[in-house]
């Protein structure tokens, strides 16, 4: 297997955005991408793009060839790939199988998804799709409500807060405010955190990410060829998927994410680090219960022990592990099909210290970790310029 | 039926075709031999470990309500 680095990033904008069409967001981060990298169209060799329910939020199917093309990137493969929310992330970790493999010298991963032009009730109703439609999405739930049940069962059995959930919330935001791209650059307090309109119990509408257009692109090579491309290129110390049950009640412990546990274990190996190593990380804060449940199973803090770890300042930007110094899905935004790839973007952006006001201070080390569904797919992934 | 209410949530955003039943509670409960079921809860709000009872089966979704042996 070859060393991989990314070369390239570019995406757009996080938001709500009437006027713009999926492929013109798309195609906006993919010619971002390109001119970061100095990379032609035609050197491109295959086109891997992260979208969850693009036919079922604007009608448009077959959105691979039809980016690509409008890239400029022509007669390669093109190749659509879905895990809900962890679309990209998907797309990212076979991009990289690909090129590690000797595939492909050079490949773009992008992600994008369109999700403004429904109304939240249907918004709702499509996201419902990435759990189990004949059972718990018969039965009334919907994805804020299978993380609330989450959360209950985590505040049962480990004494987790409703404080301690805010307290995710109220970081993100503070962090997002300081991301030019953010969908929502709005610094929240913990009364109005605590306050807010509830969503499904205990969650409340700030517990919960947003509904967002955006895109994000990467482009990968071999490291070995890195340089030519850039003076700056960014290892893939690691990359793994993982798999599980779609249906929440299918899992026997709902408290922890066994996709999760083992995607980590084998990104951890390939990279040859452990957890403690990591300096920094995007989560999947997609809500605010999955952002503490994230910290447990990746291995930074102890089971149970994400929300007082959380609380005590930690994970801010100032802490030991800062944790979404993007803002996270909770305040960058969740363009479903967009945030894996994005996640890249944003280690990318720290680890070439070319984060803006959010950059970091120790930057060199950081994991992304991309959830899909109620945790059925979970990829992690570890770059650094080590 | 009966079982233990292993979580459970209050729903009130819910997509279109539940929009009528708002708030509504939904719980995942332990049936008797140890698997579990995602069903909605009938009559008073139960919380984790509440015995409960399937009173109706509707449209293939099981109604839960806590066991008569709980009701105060």
């Amino acid at each position: 297997m070859r060393p991989v680095a990314v070369i390239a990033a570019g995406k757009t904008r996080f938001g709500a955005f009437p006027d713009r069409d999926l492929r013109s967001l798309a195609v906006e981060a993919g010619e971002k991408c390109l001119k970061n990298g100095h990379v032609s169209p035609s050197q491109v060799g295959a086109f891997y793009l992260g979208n969850f329910a693009g036919p079922s939020f604007t009608g448009q199917n077959h959105l691979a060839p039809y980016i690509s093309t409008a890239l400029g990137i022509r007669d390669v493969p093109a190749t659509r790939f879905e895990a809900a929310c962890a679309s990209s992330g998907s797309a990212f970790f076979h991009a990289f199988s690909a090129v590690a493999g000797g595939l492909y010298d050079c490949v773009m991963v992008a992600g994008v998804e369109k999700m403004t032009s429904q109304p939240t009730a249907r918004v709702t109703e499509i996201l419902a799709g990435a759990g189990d439609c004949a059972g718990e999405i018969k039965a009334g739930s919907t994805f804020p409500s299978l993380f609330a049940m989450i959360a209950r069962r985590h505040m049962y059995q480990f004494g987790t807060t409703r404080e301690q959930l805010a307290a995710v919330a109220v970081k993100n935001h503070a962090n997002g405010a300081l991301n030019p791209d953010a969908h929502m650059s709005k610094v929240i307090t913990m009364e109005e955190a605590l306050d807010a309109r509830p969503v499904a119990e205990p969650l409340g509408v700030y517990d919960c990410s947003l509904i967002s257009d955006g895109a994000a692109a990467v482009i990968l090579a071999p490291a070995d060829c890195a340089r030519d491309f850039t003076s700056k290129p960014v290892r893939i110390l690691g990359v793994a998927q993982a798999s599980d049950f779609v249906a929440l009640d299918q899992k026997p412990d709902i408290t922890t994410f066994p996709a999760v546990r083992r995607a980590a274990q084998k990104a951890y190996e390939m990279a040859g680090i452990g957890p403690r190593d990591i300096q920094f990380a995007e989560l999947h804060d997609c809500f605010t219960i999955a952002e503490i449940v994230a910290l447990e199973d990746l291995g930074f803090v102890e089971r149970g022990l994400g929300g007082p770890w959380t609380e005590s300042g930690a994970t801010a930007r100032t802490g030991e592990k800062p944790i979404n110094t993007s803002g996270g899905l909770k305040s960058k935004g969740h363009p479903v099909g967009a945030t894996g790839v994005a996640q890249i973007c944003d280690l990318f952006a720290q680890i070439r210290c070319e984060a803006g006001e959010m950059q970091l201070k120790r930057h060199s080390l950081g994991l992304a970790q991309n959830l899909g569904g109620s945790g059925a797919t979970c990829v992690v992934s570890i770059l650094g310029n080590v | 039926m009966t079982g233990t209410v292993y979580t459970e949530t209050v729903v009130h955003l819910a997509p279109e075709a539940f929009a009528q039943d708002v708030p509504y509670q939904v719980a995942i409960v332990t049936l008797e031999d140890g698997s579990r079921v995602t069903g909605r809860v009938a009559g008073d709000r139960v919380s984790i470990g509440d015995l409960v009872e399937r009173v109706a089966m509707r449209d293939e979704v099981p109604f839960f309500q806590k066991a008569a042996s709980q009701l105060t």
